[in-house]
């Protein structure tokens, strides 16, 4: 190889330099100077690793049955050079140059100093022609070149092309707003920052976009190094406390946002939007301690809340003010708890039988002394609405909303879904299921488009859970209000309930998968 | 053979020819072929205990058949284990349980 092409050797070190601004001849000095280094390389440099080195123990002079015989050498222990069968290596130190016959078989690897390359593509007269380069570079810096270094030269050709480009290009994509590029700035620096407080408030967001709260879920926090003398206070959890404050925004959904994949959520503002309901999907955030959804539109909550304030960590709630409409504007009610004119009640609990009362009923807790007793701290049931029967689409049969009675219709109650909710399920599990768009939908058979967009509803926000058996499904087919009183959660856990205090219930949307659900699982409460 | 009318098993024939024996009550699942095999109708159907329907196949229908004796055995029970649905098949599944009206 070496002796293929003859080199000036002198005149490496001095083009070095020079070579990287020459504009002309830039690409093949580029090569020239890797295959003057590797060239450099080869002369120089070792085999890039050592023989293996392995202990002694295959020596039979060395092992355990002549331990204590005089081995030449003790005190040190033998070291062997070679393969493991006992080849030995003839001089560890061989010089590179003794592979050279070898390094001409192809390895399969091409590198881009290969000399093969290099000299194939090097033009012999490149060496002469980058002394005028650099002339030409000195005289006339203006002079228009291929220079890389030179950014001043170069960017006012792309600022005349500026103002054209990006048109087409906000075209094509869905614009960034404002507020979402702002937020994703905001979570951007929480991540960076280990700060597990986002504040996503006054920004007049109308929808989370999707994606914006998903890099929340690796959230680390970060050790503060700054706080130089050691107090207690220095030591804290490095387990995220993540809050969420979306208020004072303009959100009227939570739709397709993933903040209930958010598992670690342990606070959530989203007080003052303009939310009209909470998604069932609220129930996957099983470590939520503080909620507040005062100021929007709600005019019901769903029974997952409870779910949550009942058997989850929830333990401050905020509801009000909301549009909820009160006990007597939503029609009859079956009371569950006691009034203020009746108080020969016994005290083990709430009385589960309704009482009639004649006057506008107030709803009290009932009386006790002493220490508050165990469900003075929890939700209370107050009352329960009649039950809407839905049929096997979801649409409210033509029957009065009844309570409690047995289904007079022709069917009877099966607590096995229906062969639509069957498929549905296997319809909601499909790969791609909640991408598809409304275009898409139409091309469907217009009989089944409202049950496939449940089915992609569930799927974007999670599926519903039956209120009574707990399992998932598709098609609601019974609906009912419940009234719960859930004063200690609303006020922060601080206070219970007062001996004889008037209870100020809450709507919960109770939804459940069959008819056997309702007429069997509410007798059972 | 008994009488056609009350019999305890119904037939159901698929459009391309595929004929799926099933006990009468689970057929009746059906909202469609409870009317067509309703005895006081009159219907061919209901005499002949034999229900074709044209616009599902044989493969739809077998599953449909399946959900039928899964739905019967699971009528009273507290915990319904989910019935498995192949995913090329849940469309048609749909659209046969609208026809069928269950």
């Amino acid at each position: 190889m070496d002796n293929e092409v003859p080199l000036p050797p002198p005149r490496r070190i001095r083009h070095r330099s020079p070579s990287r601004l020459s504009p002309a001849g830039s690409v093949a000095s580029s090569f020239r100077k890797a295959r003057q280094l590797s060239r450099f390389d080869d002369r120089s440099s070792q085999p890039s690793s050592d023989p293996a080195l392995f202990s002694s123990d295959d020596i039979p002079a060395s092992g355990l049955e002549n331990y204590h015989a005089p081995v030449a050498g003790a005190g040190r222990k033998r070291r062997y050079r070679g393969t493991w069968w006992g080849e030995q290596v003839a001089d560890p130190k061989r010089k590179r140059a003794d592979f050279k016959e070898k390094r001409h078989v192809d390895s399969g690897v091409w590198m881009g100093s290969d000399e093969s390359i290099a000299e194939s593509s090097l033009p012999s007269e490149d060496a002469s022609n980058w002394g005028e380069d650099l002339l030409k570079t000195v005289l006339d810096p203006k002079a228009p070149s291929k220079v890389a270094n030179a950014p001043s030269l170069v960017k006012p050709s792309d600022m005349v092309s500026m103002p054209v480009q990006p048109r087409p290009v906000v075209l094509q994509g869905p614009a960034e707003t404002e507020e979402h590029k702002y937020a994703k700035a905001v979570i951007n620096e929480c991540l960076e920052k280990g700060d597990d407080s986002v504040d996503l408030g006054n920004i007049n967001m109308r929808v989370i976009p999707p994606g914006l709260l998903r890099p929340l879920q690796h959230l680390t926090k970060l050790p503060s190094l700054h706080e130089a003398p050691v107090s207690e206070n220095a030591y804290f959890s490095l387990q995220p406390f993540l809050r969420i404050y979306l208020s004072n925004n303009s959100l009227t959904t939570l739709y397709t946002s993933e903040i209930f994949d958010l598992k670690d959520l342990k606070v959530l503002s989203l007080r003052n939007n303009k939310l009209t309901r909470i998604p069932e999907a609220i129930r996957k955030l099983t470590a939520l301690q503080v909620l507040n959804v005062s100021m929007n539109r709600l005019d019901e909550l769903p029974w997952d809340l409870l779910w949550l304030l009942q058997q989850g960590e929830l333990k401050h709630f905020t509801a009000h003010p909301n549009p909820f409409p009160s006990i007597d504007e939503s029609g009859p009610v079956e009371w569950h708890c006691q009034f203020d004119n009746a108080n020969d009640e016994d005290k083990d609990g709430d009385s589960d039988e309704p009482e009639a009362p004649e006057v506008t009923p107030v709803p009290i807790f009932r009386e006790y002394e002493g220490t508050p007793p165990d469900d003075a701290w929890t939700p209370i049931h107050v009352a329960t609405g009649p039950v809407t029967r839905l049929d096997m689409e979801g649409r409210p049969l033509d029957l009065t909303p009844s309570f409690n009675t047995p289904s007079t219709s022709s069917q009877p109650a099966s607590s096995a879904p229906s062969l639509r909710e069957v498929s549905l399920r296997a319809i909601s599990k499909l790969p791609g299921i909640d991408q598809l768009t409304d275009l898409e939908l139409d091309e469907f058979p217009a009989l089944v488009i409202p049950l496939i967009s449940l089915a992609r509803q569930a799927r974007q926000e999670g599926a519903q859970h039956c209120s009574i058996c707990q399992r998932e499904f598709i098609v609601p087919r019974a609906r009912w209000t419940e009234w719960w009183d859930c004063t200690p959660h609303e006020n922060g856990m601080k206070r219970p309930r007062g001996s004889g205090e008037q209870l100020r219930p809450l709507p919960f949307k109770r939804v459940s998968c069959s008819w056997a659900c309702v007429s069997g699982g509410q007798s059972v409460e | 053979m008994a009488d056609p009318t009350t019999s305890e098993f119904v037939t159901l024939v698929s459009c391309d020819g595929f004929e799926f024996i099933i006990p009468r009550s689970a057929a009746c699942i059906s909202g469609t072929i409870r009317r067509m095999l309703d005895p006081a109708s009159k219907f061919s159907e209901a005499l002949s205990g034999r229900c074709v329907l044209e616009n599902l196949t044989g493969i739809v229908l077998e599953k449909v058949c399946e959900y039928f004796m899964y739905n019967e055995k699971h009528k009273d029970q507290a915990n319904v284990p989910d019935m498995e649905i192949p995913a090329e098949l849940c469309l048609e599944l749909l659209m046969a349980a609208d026809y069928l009206d269950t």
